[in-house]
């Protein structure tokens, strides 16, 4: 793939057009005012008929299990996956990522919010539930019918996600009592559904404890939702604590119904995969807003009785930032062709992709606030608000730091 | 039901529009183009139709330059069942369009063709209305309602006209244009882009429908609108009447 093809520019023009409605006039709500994101995502999912094709790849997918499960039980062979799109295209994946993109052009926290509830959440429990599991939390999930949060982080244990983990499941007659904090979860405030990732404590060291996830639901006795922190930018993304005090769960609602499929660290790292993946898209879409507005302004503004394109140091500044725009492009047309042609992202790839375009937007996006000079530095002009918010790049779904600590590692590794 | 929807290839209307240097139309290098919005209005209203009856087939036509697939396309994805697109490199008069769109109705049949008022790049206002009268058809122009029957065989128009509404009926077949109220046009949907694909789009060349297209309208120039000058601020209201009276010569 090197250029989007027509359909994929269709889509993106209509994209562009609601969010222009849509979006753009609600703006200063959504990030500054009381305003969640979630009616909004709604609105565009529904209007592009995004839900739809969410609910029929669920239906396919619990399809497909059933049949996995009936071959099984009978000892024949699992059937071949159906195809639903001509062998090899790109559609599927391109078609996902560009609603990522639009969006982050005006609101990269509202890709947060839909990201981890549609995305790590259901994912989560599509990746690894039962059967029975996937049908009830789920599918709500991915329609945004109901919003959800996937809890990992801790108060003490951030990159050290597991070493550090605090809370715990203990078992009790047919179920588990949970305890812990969890805090910067997103969607935490409002999710209806929570992955509250833990550890099982059988009076075992801490280090040695299986990890296990449950599903809880709000309102549960014990669970408690904080109001969303205040933060440097994703405004539009809303980020809480959550607490748990003897919540008492079946165990229907551990991830599987299994303490050791339960997830567990492996299913843990598939999310962060696919966390990582996503970065690319958001980095694109802030970059070609933050170049965009610069070319505008740089033609646009005038001092010492030119335009100020026409000095050098401004037009250093647009050459990087169109190098930079180029180079995200290729890693996310990259990630489009590999899930065309099924080909997983190592994990060690993913982190290099998402180390890089998660850098590169930051810079691009501080390069656009100097260029824009006062104005830059003031919240009408936009790219101030993009600086904010692509800063979290740098910092959630693995930092730079444990980024490039899993690629040197994987290289040293001769993987 | 079949209904065909004549739409128009035109700059967006958001765009800055520039016109060449030697007067003889606009600049069109890096400018988007999109289906003309009361088009959309009456695409809209074509699937809305096709929907509350529970079927009907929406036929869209677009004359013009191969670049107006993209627009066909758009209108497929939006729902739209087929299209056709007429092949043509000159600047076609209205008279001109009407006459290829009458040889499509002979050839297509339908029973309701549905149009823009007017395309936003000439507002010109008068396809639909010489189309109709080509056609021997009844027309109702100005749509901002549209009614059907019970059988479908009749249907009522709410008009838009000076200082108020008229209601006009007529039997089918007959041509309807749209008026900016009538609907508000959705977005063409993730499905319906993936479907688009799929769907027919012919291409026929202008020669092949012989009709004669030579143009009885001519452009002679166009020139952009005069630049609004900078206004300035009077300090009392004596002023500002002084030079209504005296300057702008408006009182």
């Amino acid at each position: 793939m090197i250029e989007w093809s027509e359909q994929h520019i269709m889509l993106r023009d209509a994209l562009r057009d609601f969010i222009e409605k849509e979006i753009k006039p609600n703006l200063e709500q959504l990030e500054h005012g009381d305003t969640p994101p979630y009616d909004v995502l709604r609105k565009m999912m529904r209007t592009f008929g995004i839900d739809q094709m969410a609910k029929q790849r669920f239906e396919r997918q619990i399809k497909r299990d059933k049949a996995a499960a009936e071959a099984k039980a009978s000892g024949k062979a699992e059937p071949a996956e159906e195809r639903f799109e001509e062998a090899g295209s790109t559609d599927g994946a391109a078609l996902q990522l560009i609603p990522i993109i639009e969006l982050c052009r005006y609101c990269p926290g509202m890709v947060t919010a839909m990201g981890v509830s549609v995305g790590l959440t259901a994912g989560a429990i599509m990746g690894k539930g039962t059967l029975r599991q996937k049908e009830r939390w789920a599918a709500p999930l991915m329609t945004m019918e109901k919003i959800g949060s996937w809890a990992i982080t801790e108060p003490g244990s951030g990159s050290d996600a597991f070493g550090s983990m605090m809370s715990t499941a203990k078992r009790k007659g047919d179920g588990y009592v949970l305890n812990g904090s969890k805090t910067f979860i997103t969607n935490g405030p409002y999710a209806d559904t929570i992955v509250f990732i833990c550890k099982l404590d059988e009076g075992n060291d801490p280090r040695e404890r299986k990890i296990v996830s449950f599903i809880l639901d709000k309102g549960m006795p014990g669970l408690t939702q904080s109001k969303p922190l205040r933060k440097m930018g994703m405004h539009s993304s809303p980020t809480g604590q959550l607490f748990l005090e003897d919540v008492f769960v079946e165990k229907e609602r551990l991830i599987g119904e299994s303490e050791e499929a339960a997830g567990g660290r492996s299913g843990a790292k598939a999310t962060f995969g696919t966390e990582r993946t996503g970065v690319a898209a958001m980095a694109l879409g802030i970059v070609e807003q933050c170049l965009e507005k610069s070319i505008d302004y740089a033609r646009t503004r005038v001092q010492f009785g030119r335009p100020i394109g026409e000095f050098q140091l401004i037009q250093l500044k647009l050459a990087k930032m169109e190098v930079a725009r180029m180079n995200i492009q290729n890693i996310v047309f990259r990630q489009i062709e590999m899930s065309a042609k099924k080909k997983p992202m190592t994990f060690a790839e993913a982190s290099a992709c998402k180390l890089y375009t998660a850098q590169a937007a930051m810079e691009v996006a501080l390069e656009a606030v100097q260029l824009f000079g006062g104005n830059g530095y003031m919240a009408e002009y936009q790219v101030e608000q993009l600086c904010r918010d692509a800063k979290v790049l740098q910092i959630y779904a693995g930092t730079d730091e444990i980024q490039t600590s899993q690629i040197a590692r994987s290289l040293l590794a001769g993987s | 039901m079949k209904i065909l929807v004549p739409i128009k290839r035109v700059p967006d209307p958001q765009t800055n529009i520039s016109v060449k240097g030697d007067g003889t139309g606009i600049v069109t290098d890096n400018v988007k183009f999109v289906i003309n919005p009361f088009c959309e209005i009456a695409l809209e209203e074509a699937l809305r139709i096709k929907e509350q009856q529970g079927g009907a087939e929406v036929v869209l036509v677009s004359i013009g330059q191969k670049v107006a697939q993209e627009q066909l396309r758009t209108g497929l994805a939006m729902g739209a069942d087929r299209a056709i697109l007429v092949l043509s490199d000159d600047e076609l008069d209205a008279a001109t369009t009407a006459a290829l769109l009458a040889k499509l109705v002979d050839q297509e049949k339908p029973e309701l063709v549905l149009a823009g008022k007017q395309a936003i790049d000439d507002d010109a206002n008068q396809t639909g209305q010489i189309l109709a009268s080509m056609l021997d058809w009844p027309q109702a122009t100005f749509a901002s309602k549209v009614e059907f029957s019970g059988d479908k065989k009749d249907v009522t128009v709410t008009r838009e006209v000076d200082g108020g509404l008229e209601t006009v009926a007529f039997t089918l077949p007959g041509v309807i244009t749209t008026d900016l109220r009538l609907n508000e046009p959705r977005y063409a949907s993730l499905p319906g882009i993936m479907k688009a694909r799929k769907k027919e789009l012919k291409e026929i060349p202008l020669a092949e429908l012989g009709v004669d297209a030579k143009p009885r309208v001519k452009t002679h120039k166009v020139s952009p609108p005069p630049k609004r000058a900078a206004g300035r601020k009077v300090e009392t209201v004596q002023e500002l009447v002084n030079l209504l009276h005296t300057e702008a010569k408006l009182i």
